[in-house]
């Protein structure tokens, strides 16, 4: 390549700084997992403002940390124990009993019958009654897509209390759907 | 060797959308493995649906805003804090805290901030009823309320500060609601008055910290001073 070409190409290069780089990684974690970590904490603290906190809390650690993250692969499972980690750490005294979930309101949505969105409402409730050691991990792998290996992982138990955990909560909603009568289509599942 | 139905309908219940091999292979092993296939299936997207909570539509700028807070104020903060340094030592007005975290250019800042940000929804939740543990939760500041707040709290939450975390709670009040929030290690003006929007903000200072009490009317907020500012205080053999 001709010298004079070279140079008009790296002028036209745009070069971003480390903070630029910095700041087009964290946004990119916010687009890429910052709905789902909302969801997430939504259904281990069970309120719209504290769950927004939670998350908000959890981007400040994020940004203060952006450089320590060197795997983009693992940036989801980074952001999901400092949230956990920070969800332990404000209410490691108490867990303030208030809970949104259930009275989140499921969107009027003309694909979803009526039975449907009763259903949704009722496994919504259904979800917020578990226990937490069944809760967790089931909302690791629906919300978040995590395998039970990952859970594991996460939860540092054994894979094999990982599935049983699934399996009984997943068992505890369908009871829990049967016992309230839910009319339709439902009952055909079991 | 197909896989055991139990077994099979453990590990499904588990995972039901594993791409294991053994789980897929035993999956077209009899019409009742088949059977189970699909109600497994049929229950995941109700379960998905159930759980794919909506966002808040300002989620994704709350959560941005901590980058660009924490890149465009910090650089801005020293001067703020030197010109508040330089109003304490001649007595002249607001600021007396000593805040090293960046953020927001000054106490009056953060109050409005934080009230615009969830001040209305809190309040919201507050009229639904709560269990709300005052005690627990001061006492992480090694604080605690006497009876004459302790028992008017209807809601009590952690928020941020510009010191970390703090406390927001709502006090039920013959006259409505109150809002409070508890700002540790900040002091401020005793009974500085903000006006911002609607609302009416009342500094207190406290021994360990500080507080704003925010209402809609100026008379309210400030009959309810002398409760905030004589009712948090230190745990016992703390000081």
């Amino acid at each position: 390549m001709h010298w004079v070409n070279f140079c008009k190409l790296w002028s036209i290069i745009p070069v971003m700084s480390n903070e630029d780089r910095q700041l087009s990684k964290f946004n990119g974690l916010a687009n890429d997992y910052g709905a789902d970590l909302f969801r997430y904490a939504m259904w281990i603290c069970g309120n719209e403002a504290l769950a927004k906190d939670l998350v908000q809390e959890t981007y400040l650690r994020a940004w203060k940390a952006i450089d320590s993250l060197k795997d983009d692969k693992a940036a989801k499972s980074w952001l999901i124990t400092i949230l956990r980690r920070e969800y332990a750490r404000t209410f490691e005294r108490k867990v303030p009993k208030f809970t949104d979930v259930e009275t989140v309101v499921v969107p009027d949505d003309s694909e979803l019958e009526p039975d449907d969105r009763a259903e949704v409402q009722l496994l919504r409730q259904g979800i917020m009654k578990l226990a937490p050691k069944y809760r967790e991990p089931l909302m690791l792998q629906v919300v978040l897509g995590y395998s039970c290996q990952e859970i594991a992982a996460e939860l540092d138990i054994s894979k094999s209390a990982v599935m049983t955990q699934l399996f009984r909560a997943r068992e505890q909603l369908k009871d829990s759907l049967q016992k309230d009568g839910v009319t339709g289509n439902v009952h055909g599942l079991y | 060797m197909s896989m055991d139905f139990t077994e099979f309908k453990r590990r499904l219940g588990a995972e039901p959308r594993s791409r294991d091999p053994e789980l897929i292979a035993a999956r077209d092993s009899s019409s009742e493995h088949r059977e189970a296939v699909i109600k497994a299936e049929l229950f995941e997207e109700k379960l998905e649906r159930a759980a794919s909570l909506p966002v808040p539509s300002d989620l994704l700028e709350n959560i941005q805003s901590v980058s660009t807070s924490q890149q465009v104020k910090r650089p801005k903060w020293w001067p703020v804090a030197m010109a508040a340094s330089v109003l304490i030592a001649v007595g002249a007005a607001g600021i007396a805290w000593n805040m090293s975290s960046p953020g927001w250019e000054s106490v009056e800042a953060y109050v409005m901030d934080h009230y615009r940000h969830d001040g209305d929804k809190v309040l919201a939740l507050a009229q639904e009823g709560t269990d709300a543990d005052v005690h627990a939760m001061l006492a992480r500041f090694d604080l605690d309320a006497t009876p004459e707040l302790a028992n008017i709290v209807s809601l009590i939450k952690y928020c941020p500060t510009p010191e970390g975390k703090g406390i927001h709670m709502i006090l039920n009040t013959e006259d409505g609601p109150v809002t409070v929030i508890y700002m540790p290690d900040i002091h401020v003006t005793d009974q500085e008055m903000l006006v911002f929007d609607a609302m009416e903000a009342l500094l207190v200072d406290l021994e360990h910290g500080s507080a704003a009490i925010i209402g809609a009317n100026t008379q309210h907020i400030q009959d309810y001073y002398a409760v905030v500012h004589d009712s948090i205080v230190p745990l016992p053999g703390r000081s």
